[in-house]
């Protein structure tokens, strides 16, 4: 299987000055096996550094090598990627198997597999036996993209790249594929690049997501550790529903609980937090604390929160508000009274930047 | 004749149906061009060489031999009933070592020669049937004075004498000889109007919205009829005479076909500029005359001479038999007839069918506006007319 | 293995199909268009070798060509005296609503907006545009209810009939001339069948040469309009109709909100070329209008025929200029709207007349009523031109047709025969048709999604439509025909049956390329790149997906080819020289003598023969469509 590595990409549009940039210097390894997703808001070069690697589109400079071996020239049709589109372009005027068997005219099926028992064997992959005859127009949104999905795969490729596969469809089916397509993912071990803008989707997919911003890199990283230690105050705002807050370091001055070792006090406005790992030399900080580190019954670092609006989702309720107009979502057992107070840990929270 | 073998394959190329070739100008060390008046001068020692008997001959040796190209008009080969054929089979039997070829006079007509000549391209053919006048002004306006033909050695052609006087379209330098001639007059229906005696009645109420004209930058009946106006109403005054008849509603229509066929015919307008053998066809086509009355302003009718002449490089030995053939009586008649013009040599050389004689009109006096005058004026007067009619 | 070879030749040839097309395509261009036409356009930039714009300064100051935009140009920098005259120019405008009775005798109300002003001087561009644009609407006006009932109704012939649609198109000019005159004419068909009534006869074309000149116009163009746009309605998906209507959207609203926004770019691409030909028209003004009708192509027709080739050359650039700027107009808003994509449609025809209750709904009532006019419009002027060749003063005749059948049996090598012509026709429309698909596929291909510079080389390929036909002519005699002096006494020349095949190519293939990259730009761009990811060159996912998908469109631009070779004389004439390659149209001139009824016969000849092969080539391609 295959190694996918992307060095120092970079695409412009248009003239070299004049032109805008889609990447700039674009540095990724994608391990062998690995289900890997490119993650960030829309135009943020996600899609573009999908369609590189696939050969759609030609990067101004760097290179794109599978298994060490340069490709950045060979067009899409010498690469071994298998694509799967947002809108999954079927063809329309070809049958199910038809679409499905398209690509085994030009690679061939497994040896020991007909083309006919390999497309079979696809929809069987996808839970579409016996669907072969229909005409694209005749199956539901999921239907479709599975089909897209298993015409991908047929060829065996080395690569698959699926750019929003789910966006267009509802919620609930859009879990199911999602848990399906990793199973066969896992199942055939091919080593895949995800792209999607959204994050809930990316952090519960991958074995390991890049998070992109005006195309660039941000973070690369297991989803944890982007969940947990988002490196820049964009991905901890764009990973999962945080509260940044920014503030003054007062190194000098005596911590609310009194002086401990790695605390340090930091100003919100007049408010004073007790925060660990502000590393000595910052004078400001961004911080974060999600949501659910931030409950009524901690002690320290408390804070009151006008509450503007409440979601309830079963186990939890989500409410948005702010304080010292800095919106803060909380994530609460119960829906509260119009302010709320709560607080965290000193050491329940990250810092993304200083200076 | 070796010019002709190098075009020779070209033209078998195209027949196969060849895009593209290069050929070279000047094998056989000629140039080919057919302004060179050095080279022209050579070409009947050439050719002579190429025709053993071809030398010193008078019109009527029989023992010519060799292909003579005749470039014409569409007409005179490939209409309904065309003298062309007749012409070749009885030129043919005349001379039986002799070839007539007809080659058809391309869309541009004597421009596409002026242009050939100008670029310094070759000239196929020998010899151009249905020269008008203007044609020649085209010429000499365009290419050096008394271009593109030889000036003609009429002592050679005996029967050149028996053309009429009026006919012999005042070239300076002789080029041209005229073998027929037609009459640009108007047709009516007397059923709708009265004769138009002179050219002031168009311009009277009795004709309003009556005439059709035609475009003389793109007709010849319509640029002859033009010329016949500043004939009669001079340089300084034809303008004015025009803008009478646009006031009184003329309608200049593109070319004589569909003035003639469509809006006369069909019923648009009582009067048209036509030909003065129109009952002819009438009679041929079954029509009642009423609406084929033939009229000649001021007692004239415009002539329209066409005539014969040899390019530079033809071959003139093949060229004299066949001018000196071309006004025979015989051919005369059938030139005539079926070219449905005038034949050119006077009445005595010519014998005609009646009813021909009783549906082709002859103007009492006929008009043309010669080579001197058109020289170098008549585009300014096409295009000072045009302008008038055209402003928006 | 990271990638597989593909099959080293057939792969290295497919690989590389697309690009050895567009270096053919390049090739044929520059030979068969660039080079004869760049030949005429430097004699307006080149004065003895000199350059200078001399010639442009001449015309563009000339109020003749420019009316009052001449003292503008002349003078651009005295604005004070230009907004005076402006001022009060508009100062006189006054518009009036009024009740008019266009057709003469017939009391049919017409509310006509009068515009009264004070004679401005429009020059002859100025009139040349003023009269394309109102053929342009007539053109528009005419062909859109015939798009609606084709692609929106099912009765028997429909097929047929929208084959037929493409007809007007190899008529030549003359031959139209003669049968509107023959149809409107005092003693015309249309004249003949009132008089049958007992009402008229009626002066039509008198009345208003203007009038007649753009529905000739419009006869030749609004089933142009309508082709294109019946391709583009007949893929507007039923869906997205009745998505509207269960938004609450009312039939004429969900009309106006999906179905226009989709008929759009169709409509305005039918009209743009209707403009662009009504500007550039010759001879039609002048044989039914007359002098005074006269356009910027009549006096570049004069100043070819007087040898001026600058003035003649410098008239033509203007109007290149002009429509290709069109053009390149209308390809940014083409551009603007791509991107929507179409799926495969689901449409919903009704039968024309399912039962006599719905014969009376007013629906199809103005069915009935746009079918009378078509009656008149359309087939008027085609029969009335049949029954020419087929009378003659004594009533019934077939002399004309003995005429024809005598010369193909007899005739002499030197003339015209018949067969000859119909074969040359139908095989240089067939060639023409194999080469013009794959160029004009190939331009779409290449320009679809190129953006900005896409969008220029699209206009500029549209060259061979936006030039005038005169100096292409000129510029095929003097560059092809002629041949261009070489070093060493060789001279390079372009003439014979694949040179007429290759210039019809060159003529025809703009049809392909707007027919097809509205609908090949509409496309999900994802199709192909599927195709390739999955294995397949560019070269194959253009077969095997694209085309397929376009198929309509494809077909319709091979069927203009197709007419457009037929139909095409100038450059034919040029090239044959004296050849045998002369096709019918050509045929049809060369009949035209004195008497009419020969070249109607074998206009006729052209005419059955033309849509024969239309009804085949529709039943031929309609194989692929979807």
């Amino acid at each position: 299987m295959t190694e996918l590595r992307l060095e120092g990409v970079s695409k412009r549009y248009g003239s070299a000055e004049g032109g805008t940039s889609a990447l700039t210097g674009i540095d990724l390894t994608v391990r062998d096996g690995e289900f890997f997703t490119l993650v960030g808001p829309s135009g943020c070069g996600k899609t573009t550094t999908l369609r590189t690697i696939a050969g759609f589109e030609v990067p101004t400079e760097g290179t794109v090598s599978f298994d060490g071996e340069p490709i950045t020239d060979i067009p899409p049709e010498g690469r071994d990627v298998g694509v799967v589109f947002q809108s999954y372009a079927l063809f329309p005027h070809m049958s199910v198997a038809e679409n499905v068997g398209y690509g085994l005219q030009f690679r061939d099926p497994p040896t020991g597999t007909t083309v006919d028992e390999r497309v079979s064997e696809l929809l069987d992959l996808v839970d579409l036996s016996g669907m072969g005859e229909r005409s694209p127009d005749q199956l539901s949104g999921g239907q479709r993209q599975r089909v897209a999905l298993a015409r991908a795969l047929a060829p065996e490729p080395d690569l698959l790249l699926l750019d929003e596969p789910m966006s267009a469809l509802d919620a609930r089916l859009r879990e199911s594929l999602r848990l399906q397509l990793k199973r066969i993912q896992s199942e055939l071990a091919i080593t895949t690049v995800y792209v999607t803008h959204d994050q809930e989707e990316a952090l519960a997919i991958s074995d390991r997501l890049a998070v992109m911003r005006d195309g660039e890199l941000e973070q690369v990283g297991r989803p944890q550790e982007i969940y947990r230690e988002p490196a820049t105050r964009f991905v901890a705002e764009f990973v999962g529903d945080n509260n940044v807050l920014d503030g003054v370091v007062r190194d000098s001055e005596v911590l609310p609980s009194g002086r401990k070792r790695g605390r340090t006090r930091v100003d919100v406005g007049d408010t004073a937090f007790e925060l660990e790992g502000v590393s000595e030399d910052a004078r400001r900080v961004s911080f974060c604390v999600r949501p659910d580190s931030l409950s009524r019954e901690a002690d320290r670092n408390r804070f009151t929160v006008d509450v503007e609006t409440t979601e309830f989702l079963g186990e939890s309720v989500r409410a948005h508000g702010n304080w010292n107009d800095i919106p803060v979502v909380l994530r609460l057992e119960e829906v509260p009274d119009d302010t709320v107070t709560v607080g965290f840990a000193p050491d329940d929270v990250h810092v993304v930047e200083r200076w | 004749m070796r010019r002709r073998t190098v075009l020779g394959s070209v033209g078998g190329g195209i027949t196969l149906g060849l895009a593209g070739c290069l050929t070279q100008d000047g094998e056989n060390g000629e140039t080919g061009s057919g302004s060179d008046v050095d080279d022209s001068d050579e070409s009947p020692t050439d050719d002579s060489t190429d025709t053993d008997d071809g030398t010193e001959t008078d019109g009527e040796d029989d023992e010519l031999s060799g292909t003579l190209q005749v470039v014409t008009y569409e007409s005179m080969i490939d209409g309904e009933n065309p003298a062309g054929p007749w012409l070749k089979e009885a030129f043919e039997d005349a001379y039986p070592e002799v070839e007539l070829e007809w080659v058809q006079l391309p869309d541009q007509g004597i421009n596409h020669y002026v242009n050939r000549a100008d670029e310094g391209v070759e000239i196929e053919p020998d010899v151009y049937f249905g020269l008008n006048i203007d044609d020649l002004v085209t010429v000499d306006d365009n290419l050096e004075d008394g271009g593109l033909f030889r000036d003609l050695d009429t002592d050679e052609i005996d029967r050149a004498d028996r053309i009429r006087d009026g006919l012999d379209m005042g070239d300076p330098h002789g080029r041209v000889l005229a073998y027929d001639t037609g009459y640009i007059s108007l047709v009516y229906d007397e059923s709708e109007i009265d004769e138009p005696q002179t050219f002031e009645d168009l311009t009277e109420p009795a004709y309003e919205d009556a005439l059709l004209a035609q475009n003389a930058q793109t007709s010849d009946p319509g640029q002859a009829f033009l010329l016949w106006t500043i004939d009669a109403f001079g340089e300084d005054g034809y303008l004015d005479y025009w803008a009478d008849l646009r006031e009184n509603g003329v309608r200049v229509l593109d070319d004589w076909t569909e003035s003639y066929y469509g809006a006369y015919m069909e019923e648009d307008r009582p009067m048209v500029v036509s030909y003065s053998t129109d009952q002819v066809f009438a009679v041929a086509e079954g029509n009642d005359l009423t609406r084929h009355q033939v009229g000649f302003l001021n007692d004239q009718g415009y002539a329209n001479p066409e005539g014969m002449a040899v390019f530079e490089g033809g071959d003139t030995d093949l060229a004299y038999a066949f001018f000196e053939f071309v006004l025979s009586s015989d051919a005369q008649a059938e030139i005539a007839e079926r070219n449905v013009q005038f034949p050119a040599v006077e009445e005595e050389y010519v014998d005609l069918d009646e009813e021909f004689d009783e549906y082709a009109y002859v103007p009492p006096e006929a008009v043309t506006v010669g080579y001197e005058d058109l020289r170098g004026n008549v585009d300014e007067w096409v295009d000072d007319w045009a302008r008038e009619f055209a402003t928006h | 293995m990271l990638f597989r070879r593909l099959e080293p030749v057939r792969g290295w040839l497919e690989r590389r199909a697309l690009w050895l097309t567009a270096l053919v395509t390049t090739g044929v261009l520059a030979v068969m268009l660039y080079l004869p036409v760049g030949v005429v356009f430097v004699e307006a930039v080149l004065v003895d070798g000199t350059p200078t714009l001399d010639h442009f300064a001449d015309v563009l100051t000339d109020p003749f060509y420019f009316g009052f935009l001449a003292d503008v140009i002349a003078d651009p920098l005295t604005v004070g005296t230009h907004l005076g005259a402006l001022a009060g120019w508009l100062a006189g405008v006054s518009i009036s609503v009024s009740l008019e009775y266009p057709v003469p005798g017939v009391g049919v109300p017409i509310p006509w907006l009068g515009l009264e002003t004070p004679g401005v001087r429009m020059g002859l561009f100025g009139f040349t545009a003023y009269q394309a644009a109102l053929s342009t609407v007539a053109s528009v006006a005419l062909g859109l209810p015939a798009a609606y009932v084709l692609a929106n109704y099912e009765f028997r012939g429909r097929r047929t009939l929208r084959s037929l649609t493409i007809l007007p198109f190899v008529l030549p000019g003359i031959m139209v001339a003669v049968g509107f005159y023959a149809m409107f004419g005092r003693a015309g068909t249309l004249n003949t069948i009132f008089g049958l009534a007992g009402i008229g006869p009626f002066a039509f074309v008198e009345a208003n040469p203007l009038a007649i000149v753009i529905l000739a116009h419009a006869f030749y163009n609004a089933p142009l309009v309508a082709r294109i746009t019946v391709a583009a309605w007949e893929s507007v998906d039923r869906r997205a109709v009745e998505t509207a209507r269960s938004l609450g959207a009312s039939e004429r609203r969900a009309f106006r909100d999906v179905v226009v926004p989709q008929l759009a770019p169709a409509v305005l691409t039918g009209a743009l070329l209707t403009f662009i030909f009504t500007f550039m028209t010759f001879p039609i003004v002048l044989a039914l209008g007359g002098l005074q009708l006269a356009t910027v192509e009549v006096w570049i027709y004069d100043r070819v025929q007087r040898l001026d080739y600058a003035e003649a050359a410098t008239l033509a650039i203007l109007e290149t200029i002009l429509s290709l700027g069109l053009t390149y107009a209308y390809l940014r808003y083409e551009s603007a709207r791509s991107g929507f994509a179409r799926t495969s449609a689901s449409r919903s025809v009704e039968p024309l007349f399912p039962d006599l209750r719905t014969a009376f709904t007013p629906k199809r009532l103005g069915v009935l009523a746009y079918g009378l006019v078509a009656l008149v419009v359309f087939v008027g002027p085609v029969a009335s031109l049949v029954v020419g060749s087929v009378t003659d003063g004594g009533g019934f005749t077939l002399r004309n047709y003995a005429f024809l059948l005598e010369r193909q049996l007899e005739g002499a090598t030197f003339q015209t025969r018949p067969l000859p012509a119909i074969r040359n026709s139908l095989l240089f429309g067939v060639a023409t048709l194999l080469i013009a698909v794959p160029m004009g596929v190939t331009v779409s291909v290449l320009t679809a999604r190129a953006g900005r510079a896409g969008t220029v080389v699209d206009a500029l390929a549209m060259l061979p439509l936006a030039v005038s036909g005169i100096v292409f002519g000129i510029g095929l005699l003097q560059g092809l025909v002629f041949g261009i002096p070489l070093p060493g006494g060789w001279r390079f020349q372009v003439t014979g049956a694949v040179a007429i095949v290759v210039a019809h190519a060159v003529a025809a293939y703009p049809f392909v390329t707007r027919n097809v990259s509205p609908l090949l730009s509409s496309l999900d761009r994802a199709m192909v790149e599927s195709a390739r990811a999955l294995g397949a060159s560019r070269y194959r996912a253009l077969v095997d997906v694209e085309l397929p998908l376009i198929a309509s469109g494809v077909v319709a631009g091979a069927a203009f080819a197709f007419a457009i070779s037929i139909g095409e004389f100038s450059s034919t004439v040029i090239l044959a020289g004296g050849s045998e390659s002369y096709t019918m149209p050509v045929a049809v001139e060369r009949y035209l003598g004195r008497r009419s009824g020969p070249a109607l016969a074998m206009g006729t000849l052209l005419l059955v023969v033309t849509a024969a092969s239309f009804v085949v080539v529709d039943r031929v391609g309609g194989r692929y469509e979807p």
